[in-house]
């Protein structure tokens, strides 16, 4: 009788100690652990960021895998820690989520393994940390690439900004507003919506009264689509230049090209867009490989990926080797050149995007290069 | 002492955090340790959670937002000021408190999905402040830079150090869970839980429990919180979201809801769970979800469950009896005035006065609907008359909580018998004694044998045959030694023999002084052990005599007779 | 004329809800339990209809009406095995396991979706074809139009079934009293089992039509099961006439309240709200049908 509990207790504990014994430690090659939001809201970007990361590392002699880091800091950290324990790590693939990163950034100094991700969030490369790395345009690129082609471009004068309440909407917003007043032509309307909200309608109605002659949007993918097909079935006269959401061909599919007609959006790059032999030959294996489009973030991912590879394929054999090379190498990717401006912001360019209505398929219509003057 | 819960229990928990040590320090990774410090941490919560969730019984959808306020309390004071882990510990834990203290005013009184829907209300609310309150809270960014844990100025750094110091107020959670819920009151809380109707009627402060219960969950909650944030180093409105709720019902339904060693079992193995399925890649959330539902399916009650067992147990084998006058309070006069009461636009008592002798036995009888059930409420404090007045010794007491009328010498049963599943007789009948606040309450044992339950002490109440359901239910109102007894269609389901022995035992209890009202249908059972017979109709009383004239009163054989044979 | 646009969405909107909120109280009371994969119900009937819709042929009149038996069948089928899966084999045992099965089955949809589907927000086709009309200066959208149509056809339907057919009575008498229902000789777990399929067939139906607007992602159940959540309760548990005008409530405060105030105050005004209904009427707001006895 007595024994049963102490027998259940083992059992419990030497379940718990089971997860001690999973991973094995044989002497590894180099590895980049790829840690991305693959379930939860963000898992559309999640999933272009690991398929870029893939792309690139597949054919490598780098190990790799695949780490589910959700909607938490929690889980973001949980999946790093698993990853650095595999040992041979040289750097890491990091999610875009804005409070993941802020939350890794530390463990990454401590563990100084450089972070390798396409993240907006401003904040994460003002942390003072030497080990995160930036590849895609932060939210001081392109949403000043957005804020000017709207003043500058489609002369607004009176702009309305509609952003998510989530870290990616937030931190954009606070950047759209900066430039709009340093532009001289401060926002007449701002409303954060919730990623869950429904009708747009309401939000709209505000906008056409509010006297606003643009409207910026800074959404993710559904709400970005949804305030597009409302804003056209309004009648919303005036034109959208939307956040990277619009750029991504998922979100493009949900509307007719009709309704995109005219709607210009910000990104680093739209990979679908580019006639260049490189960019057409990268979207042609993603397609093969993925049966998806890329996006910005996949080609953004890709692209910083690579230039790890780069690091190794010059002699890099350890995190710090790595560290040194992103600090102060030059690359020049498919989508821009990039390098550091000191801080881990390794991309400084963005582009311009207008669908004509015809096809689901942007042009680009204005390329703002070297927008922080570090090339 | 009860013995429902196993007094031994904690022996269990403490091996497994003893073997758990051995593992930390000997062979887990840092990654091993980080899931052990997050399942300390989930542990405290789940600990908490049990005291609303589990005992009280009540779905509160808040235990994720204590977590998050105590998150956030810690999280804007350290990146702000950084005063010190000492001092954010415990405000965490005050806020949290405090919050709960001031919502459970207008909340706490809410019932089942009610209450659920309030506490979830809440909690959406206080996700919204967080994101959109960026000037405190830095938005749905949250705010980065928590510094580690450091006290007296050692720095409980990552792994081993921060290990260490969460189990450690991990293990003093378990302390205090253990403390707070004792066998005793857990089965206080069971019966008010399994039996909330009843359980004011023998003295039992129902609000107060939940109220303690909401506190020490929300204190628990802000704790969990706290350290949370110093695992995770920043703060962000996940930790206010539903998703940290839903983790922590999970955990404490897999796990268990009322023992320590369920709280460890959930924390533990859900922390670890999802992260074991991780090479599942893209499918290891489904293949989580399946796992939950086979356990739940095979463990609906815990996987505590199988490992801990309550020891079984044996009747006495012989018994002192009560003496009669032992168990009633003397001089205890029960007098009504002009009670009315109305449901919905039908006037279930309507200026009916009532006078119950210390000694005497009256009968209440009338037709379906004639207000009988009502009376015994408004007198007990179960509905609260619109007019009139009801005095107990004296004491005016129509505004009184049910459980301050008990105290004064009234008992009462139920029309249903409202037993709570999963006790014994001795532990129901035990429970009511504890909370009768009388001195020299009768022996349990004792009052048993009295009622004639001596040979199934240890049998678990539910279990038991209608008529001696009645009976223990009789017993426990007996159990506070009450001055006045009300009973409730006592006879209705007994056999015959049934009968005869509760009427004897109402004679005694007369004899030695107990003032006690017979609610019943069964004129066969009332006219030989009634002094005096009162008939109710549509909210009145049609006529109060001797058991013999009032049979015999016209009005009674019209309201009564009259509307059955239509 | 704006407020009959936005009136006109709020009514849609309701209605969508209503037939989420009147599914899960369906199930409630054929149950007692709370069904807490509901709102993953909902999802998975959008994502029917998408995966449906690839079998269309191009340029059909009244798509989504076409594919709407479809999603019902589909979803009905979706509830049977949740019933049979996480309610009966507990049925017995305390409601709160209940709540864990459901999340379980919550979380396998959501993932199974986002494995085989991805992530991406995905749109249904329309149900009778995209576009408005003008009425007296008011643009009057078909798709909201066709989705109150709808939702009152599927109400009028399951109102039917309920007062008119034995199946109905059965079920009702079921929800009231089971063991009574039982020594009646009704098969009471047929019963059950029938109330999941319908609740989940209307809330796969209220998938179809909320997913050609709204789109659906695989991360949709939980925001659904919440306001499936508040519509039952602040109706009065139990109640399907409750359920209905607590949808209707939370629509109108989505669109009507955001548009005079904002998005975020109308969120937290419809919590606000919540708190303030059950301080003055506990029972919700159409009092509650299945009652606790002394």
């Amino acid at each position: 009788m007595r024994s049963f509990p102490f027998f259940g207790a083992v059992v419990i504990v030497a379940a718990t100690a089971w997860s001690a014994v999973m991973p094995t430690r044989a002497e590894d090659p180099l590895r980049i652990p790829v840690l991305v939001p693959i379930t939860g809201f963000l898992s559309l970007e999640g999933t272009s960021q690991k398929n870029g990361a893939e792309l690139a590392l597949v054919g490598s002699k780098v190990a790799f895998s695949v780490e589910d880091t959700a909607t938490s800091p929690e889980i973001a950290i949980n999946a790093f820690e698993r990853a650095a324990d595999a040992g041979g790590v040289v750097a890491v693939v990091a999610p875009m989520l804005g409070t993941q990163m802020l939350a890794l950034v530390p463990l990454a100094d401590e563990f100084e393994l450089p972070l390798v991700t396409v993240s907006g969030t401003a904040k994460i490369t003002d942390l003072g940390s030497p080990n995160v790395f930036r590849f895609f345009p932060g939210d001081v690129v392109v949403k000043e690439a957005q804020a000017r082609y709207a003043v500058e471009e489609l002369g607004a004068k009176r702009p309305a900004i509609v952003y998510q309440t989530t870290a990616y909407g937030q931190s954009g917003r606070a950047e759209l507003q900066d430039n709009l007043l340093a532009l001289d032509a401060p926002p007449v309307f701002e409303e954060g919506l919730d990623v869950s909200v429904k009708d747009l309608l309401p939000v709209l109605t505000k906008v056409r009264d509010s006297g606003a002659d643009a409207l910026l949007l800074h959404l993710h993918s559904g709400p970005t689509a949804l305030a597009v097909r409302q804003a056209k079935a309004l009648g919303l006269d005036m034109p959208i230049i939307a956040g990277s959401a619009m750029h991504q061909p998922e979100t493009a599919a949900l509307l007719a090209p009709a309704e995109l007609g005219g709607v210009c959006a910000e990104t680093g790059s739209s990979p679908v867009s580019e006639t260049s032999e490189e960019v057409r030959t990268f979207v042609d294996a993603y397609r093969r490989a993925f049966d998806r489009e890329p996006d910005a973030f996949a080609l953004g991912q890709y692209d910083g990926t690579k230039m790890v590879l780069a690091a190794i394929a010059a002699g890099a054999r350890t995190p710090a080797d790595v560290r040194t090379y992103l600090q102060t190498a030059r690359h020049d990717g498919l989508a821009m050149t990039y390098m550091s401006d000191g801080t881990g912001n390794m991309a400084h360019s963005a582009v311009i995007i207008c669908y004509d209505g015809e096809d689901r398929v942007p042009d680009i219509v204005k390329r703002y290069g070297n927008l922080t003057g570090v090339l | 002492m009860i013995r429902a819960v196993r007094s031994s229990s904690f022996a269990i928990p403490a091996a497994v955090v003893a073997v758990l040590a051995v593992y930390a320090l000997g062979f887990a990774s840092s990654y091993d340790q980080r899931l052990l410090t997050l399942a300390g941490v989930y542990l405290i919560l789940v600990l908490g959670y049990q005291f609303i969730f589990g005992h009280a019984g009540a779905l509160s959808l808040a235990q994720g937002s204590f977590f998050g306020v105590g998150a956030y309390t810690t999280g804007i004071l350290a990146t702000a000021w950084n005063p010190g882990f000492v001092v954010t510990f415990p405000l965490s834990i005050l806020c949290a408190s405090l919050i709960a203290g001031l919502v459970a005013i207008p909340v706490l009184r809410l019932q089942t999905h009610y209450f659920a829907l309030a506490t979830l209300a809440l909690s959406q609310l206080l996700l919204l402040v967080a994101v959109n309150w960026e000037g405190l809270t830095g938005g749905a960014n949250g705010l980065a830079g928590v510094p580690p844990i450091e006290v007296l100025g050692w720095t409980a750094s990552r792994g081993l150090p921060l290990l260490a110091v969460v189990w450690a107020i991990a293990g003093t959670a378990m302390l205090v869970a253990r403390w707070q819920m004792g066998p005793d009151r857990t089965a206080s809380f069971t019966v008010a839980r399994e039996a909330p109707i009843a359980a004011p009627a023998f003295g039992m402060d129902t609000q107060m429990m939940r109220f303690r219960a909401f506190l020490l969950s929300a204190a628990f909650g802000g704790a969990a919180g706290a350290l949370f944030v110093h695992t995770n180093r920043v703060v962000s409105p996940e930790t206010l979201g539903f998703g940290v709720m839903v983790t922590c019902l999970t955990m404490t339904v897999v796990g268990g809801r009322y023992t320590v060693l369920g709280a460890l079992i959930g924390a533990l193995l859900l922390t670890h769970l999802p992260e074991w399925l991780r090479d599942l890649d893209r499918y290891y959330l489904v293949a989580l979800g399946v796992l939950l539902l086979v356990m739940v399916v095979f463990a609906p009650n815990g996987l505590a469950a199988f490992v801990s067992r309550s020891p079984s147990r044996t009747a006495p084998n012989s018994l002192a009896t009560a003496h009669p006058a032992d168990l009633v309070r003397g001089d205890v006069r029960l007098v009504a005035t002009a009670l009315s009461k109305t449901y919905g636009g039908i006037r279930a008592l309507d200026g009916v006065s009532l006078d119950l002798q210390p000694g005497e036995i009256v009968g209440i009888i009338g037709p379906n609907g004639a207000g009988k059930t009502t009376l015994a409420n408004v007198l007990t404090g179960t509905a609260r008359a619109e007019s009139g007045t009801v005095l107990v010794a004296g004491i005016d007491v129509t505004k009184r909580n049910p459980h301050e009328i008990a105290r004064l010498g009234i008992a009462r049963t139920f029309q249903t018998p409202q037993l709570p599943s999963g006790l014994s007789v001795e532990d129901i009948v035990e429970t009511a004694r504890r909370h009768a606040a009388v001195p020299q309450p009768p022996e349990t044992n004792a009052l048993l044998s009295f009622c004639g339950l001596a040979s199934i002490v240890p049998i678990a109440a539910d279990t038991l045959p209608h008529g001696t359901r009645r009976m223990v239910e009789i017993c426990r109102a007996v159990a506070a030694r009450p001055g006045i007894l009300i009973l409730d269609e006592p006879a209705a389901g007994l056999t015959p023999k049934e009968q005869l022995d509760l009427g004897t035992l109402c004679r005694s209890l007369a004899t030695a002084g107990m003032g006690i009202l017979l609610i019943d249908h069964n004129i066969d059972f009332l006219r030989p052990i009634t002094d005096r017979l009162v008939c109710m109709d549509a909210g009145r009383i049609v006529a109060d005599g001797p058991p013999g004239e009032t049979l015999e009163d016209p009005r009674v054989r019209e309201a009564y007779f009259g509307l059955d044979i239509q | 004329m704006l407020i009959a646009q936005l009136l006109l969405n709020a009514l849609a909107l309701g209605a969508a809800y209503a037939l989420v909120a009147i599914g899960f109280v369906l199930v409630l009371n054929a149950t007692t339990a709370v069904n807490f994969a509901h709102g993953e119900s909902v999802v998975a009937g959008g994502f029917a209809a998408v995966a449906l819709a690839l079998f269309l042929p191009d340029g059909i009149a009244l798509p989504g009406l076409i594919l709407l038996p479809g999603v019902l069948a589909l979803s009905a089928i979706l509830g049977l095995a949740i019933g049979a899966l996480a309610y009966l084999p507990i049925r017995d045992r305390p409601p709160v396991s209940v709540f864990v099965t459901t999340i379980a089955v919550g979380i396998i949809i959501a993932n199974g979706l986002n494995a085989t589907f991805g992530a991406a927000p995905r749109t249904a086709p329309p149900l009778v074809g995209t576009g408005g009309f003008e009425l007296a200066g008011a643009v009057l959208s078909r798709q909201s139009l066709a989705i109150i149509a709808t939702a009152v056809a599927l109400l009028g339907g399951l109102a039917f079934l309920l007062q008119r057919t034995q199946l109905g009575r059965r079920f009702r008498a079921c929800s009231q009293d089971p063991e009574m229902a039982r020594a009646l000789g009704i098969r009471v777990t047929r019963m059950t089992l029938a109330g999941f399929m319908i609740g989940t067939a209307l809330a796969g139906a209220a998938g179809l039509l909320l997913a050609h607007q709204f789109f659906v992602t695989p991360a949709d159940g939980a925001i659904l099961i919440l306001k499936a959540y508040i519509a039952v309760v602040i109706g009065g548990w139990g109640s399907l006439r409750g359920a209905a005008a607590g949808a209707l409530l939370i629509a109108l405060f989505e669109v009507g309240v955001a548009a005079l105030a904002s998005q975020p105050v109308a969120e937290g005004a419809l919590y606000v709200a919540v708190l303030l209904i059950l301080l003055f009427r506990p029972q919700g707001l159409f009092g509650e049908t299945q009652q606790v006895r002394a």
